[in-house]
């Protein structure tokens, strides 16, 4: 089944969501097949002193939250460096880090040179729409050294969401940096959830008009394994927010790792695991 | 998406309303990607349902007891004949939930519960004259095929008989549970053959269509049956249904393993929307198809209605036996009717024979929200109902609580 010509602004009118899930089905699957990665990741509190805990499985040490201050962040980055074994680290959202910047006077480039001097490798996160200029942020994240893990979307826009992921491809034209792109809201209502309907859409209008990033991806703990699941079907190729805890208490079949594949497998794409490098791994 | 071509006979055959046979719904299944098994499905439900229209009902599913002598490996909900943790709920309480579910417009009771020996058939017949008697107009959607077995086996009475005297006391319509899959080598793995076989369950189902009733039918998919056996289940409903016409729907959900003996993990978002898709194509001979959103959360349920669903189901108001599972999706009547117009439809409430009531009730008056459904009672609630040693019991324990009572 062979979709055409598919025009975006007329799609994110439509209902016919079918419709529009195979056009975005036939864009990621001419770009990465049936291969569908997912990460595991080892979340750990931004505040200094706090327990770290990183998994064997942990394809991505995580540190979650904003810092308090410089010199707190810093000393956390140090603190969980060493806690890491060698995986690579993630931590923040820049849109924080641009605040942080700014509270503390510094440039936003040299508190992300000092943040990777202390051994940060990727920024979790960008939040298109926190920050005050994405393509200066996104770039001073990468001459600094680091890079950035995903772009995401912290609150959906009331309005004109292909106008949105328009702007998106214009940032990724200028910056050429952006490996994943996060197109589901961060932060809702929960009295007013997002539909299955809006979601899918969205996840689907993101895959046809960000053609230039490469993966779009869907957090699996934030969404839940059914809409995610359904989102791979539908334009998605890589998962976040995989759980690196090899909880077996309910069974082996229901651990993170079988879970995961499972899922992926019964969607007839191929799992592949990767790290917060994007370098997938074989085990 | 890639197209199977070994299978292009049979997708031209659905889209001409042809009937599929056993071996072609098996090739559908299991090659069709699952977007061209939506828009068969879809396809279908237009064709049966020209009206932009998805309906739901207002109704409270009760389960007025969790005593249960089936002990099915799949059921997290029952508890044995003894349990400090079992109940009956009286004929006051079940009273008050009507009064509540009157009050946010609902039109009927879904009233299923555990297989209870100390239940006899009068006790049913007393409470379903007692709820005519007070609400008149009120509907009792009861009972379900192995409950309607058990007080047959309990009361020494034949099934016609027993569906006679409730019909007599007031039963309006029959639900679809316990049907679980209907092949006996799946119903002895999941422990559940003792409480109706296949063949048992189709055969309360034709006696009540016989009498006049209608049902609905069930399937509950994804524990231990083959994907041969999924569409078996299919077929026999279609053959009784070609057989008597007394089929209103057909519901599906995905078996929910906590807490359960059984165990194990539950079928994915895709799987359901695949064999809801599936089902649509199959039972070319049932007008309506349900979205199951309590079991597959908000989301999915409304993404069925893309792939064959063309009713939300109910409000629902309670309920205990699937959240028992860990399963615990809340929409009320606002949520429903929000995600049946974002995927642009309009939003109609229905009876159980899916006549149109009208638009839905908290346009038309204040509605208080629901945000949690109900429970069948508070916790530590281990009161016994007064009414209850008027009607002889027949297990050990029960008799004796008569005593003290």
């Amino acid at each position: 089944m062979t979709a055409t010509a598919p025009d975006p602004a007329a799609l994110s009118a439509s209902h016919d969501i079918i419709t529009i899930g195979m056009h975005a089905d036939d864009v990621r699957r001419r770009l990465h097949g049936v291969c569908t990665t997912f990460v595991r990741v080892a979340d750990v509190d931004a505040q200094p002193g706090a327990p770290i805990h990183v998994p064997p499985s942990a394809g991505e040490v995580r540190i979650a939250g904003a810092p308090d201050s410089r010199a707190s962040a810093v000393s956390r980055v140090a603190e969980v460096r060493a806690a890491t074994s060698g995986r690579p680290l993630s931590g923040f959202a820049l849109s924080d880090l641009e605040r942080l910047s700014v509270r503390e006077q510094v440039t936003l480039r040299s508190l992300l040179e000092e943040l990777c001097a202390a051994g940060l490798e990727l920024v979790a996160e960008a939040p298109f729409d926190q920050l005050e200029d994405p393509r200066r942020a996104i770039e001073e994240v990468n001459i600094a050294g680091l890079a950035l893990a995903r772009l995401t979307i912290h609150q959906a826009p009331a309005v004109d969401t292909v106008a949105g992921f328009q702007r998106v491809y214009a940032l990724q034209r200028d910056v050429a940096v952006l490996r994943s792109f996060a197109p589901l809201p961060r932060r809702f209502n929960p009295a007013v959830p997002s539909t299955g309907y809006e979601d899918v859409r969205r996840l689907a209008l993101a895959r046809l008009v960000v053609e230039n990033i490469p993966s779009i991806q869907v957090d699996w703990a934030l969404y839940g394994p059914k809409l995610a699941q359904v989102a791979l079907t539908m334009g998605a190729d890589d998962i976040d927010g995989v759980s690196a805890e090899d909880d077996v208490a309910q069974g082996r079949r229901r651990a993170p790792l079988e879970e995961i594949q499972r899922n992926i497998r019964a969607a007839a794409l191929e799992p592949v695991e990767r790290n917060g490098r994007y370098e997938l791994i074989t085990r | 998406m890639s197209i199977d071509h070994g299978i292009d006979h049979i997708v031209e055959k659905v889209r001409a309303g042809g009937r599929v046979d056993r071996d072609e719904a098996l090739a559908l299944y299991r090659r069709a990607p699952t977007a061209q098994l939506g828009q068969l499905a879809d396809a279908i439900r237009a064709r049966k349902h020209p009206e932009p229209v998805i309906t739901y009902i207002i109704d409270r599913n009760v389960n007025y007891t969790n005593v249960c002598v089936a002990r099915c490996a799949f059921c997290a909900f029952y508890r044995p004949v003894g349990s400090t943790e079992g109940y009956v709920l009286g004929f006051d309480e079940l009273y008050r939930k009507i009064d509540e579910t009157i009050a946010v417009g609902g039109v009927q009771l879904l009233l299923q519960g555990g297989h209870n020996p100390d239940l006899p058939l009068s006790w049913y017949e007393d409470l379903f004259h007692g709820i005519k008697s007070r609400y008149p107009a009120f509907k009792l959607h009861a009972l379900s095929p192995p409950e309607v077995i058990h007080l047959s086996r309990l009361d020494q009475l034949p099934v016609p008989k027993v569906l006679r005297r409730l019909i007599a006391a007031g039963l309006d319509s029959v639900p679809g549970g316990g049907a679980e899959i209907l092949v006996d080598r799946v119903r002895k793995l999941l422990h559940c053959y003792g409480k109706a076989s296949a063949d048992e369950w189709l055969d309360v189902m034709r006696h009540a269509h016989h009498l006049g009733l209608r049902t609905t039918g069930t399937m509950m998919y994804g524990t231990v049956e083959t994907d041969e056996e999924r569409i078996e289940h299919l077929l026999r409903l279609r053959a009784l249904q070609d057989e008597t016409g007394g089929f209103t729907a057909f519901i599906t959900w995905s078996y929910q393993p906590d807490h359960t003996e059984l165990a194990g993990s539950e079928a994915t978002g895709v799987d359901y929307l695949r064999t809801l898709a599936l089902a649509r194509i199959v039972l070319d001979n049932f007008d309506n198809l349900q979205a199951s959103w309590v079991t597959q959360g908000g989301k999915v349920g409304q993404l069925s209605l893309a792939y064959g669903a063309n009713d939300m189901g109910s409000v629902m108001i309670e309920e205990n036996v699937v959240r028992a599972a860990g399963a615990s999706y809340c929409m009320d009547e606002v949520e429903i009717v929000r995600n049946i117009e974002d995927a642009g439809f309009q939003a109609k409430r229905r009876n159980m024979h899916y006549e149109l009531l009208g638009d839905p009730i908290f346009r038309e008056r204040e509605v208080p929200r629901m945000l949690e459904l109900a429970t069948a009672r508070a916790d530590g609630d281990t009161s016994v109902p007064d009414e209850l040693r008027h009607y002889p019991a027949r297990s050990r324990q029960g008799k004796a609580l008569r005593v003290v009572q």
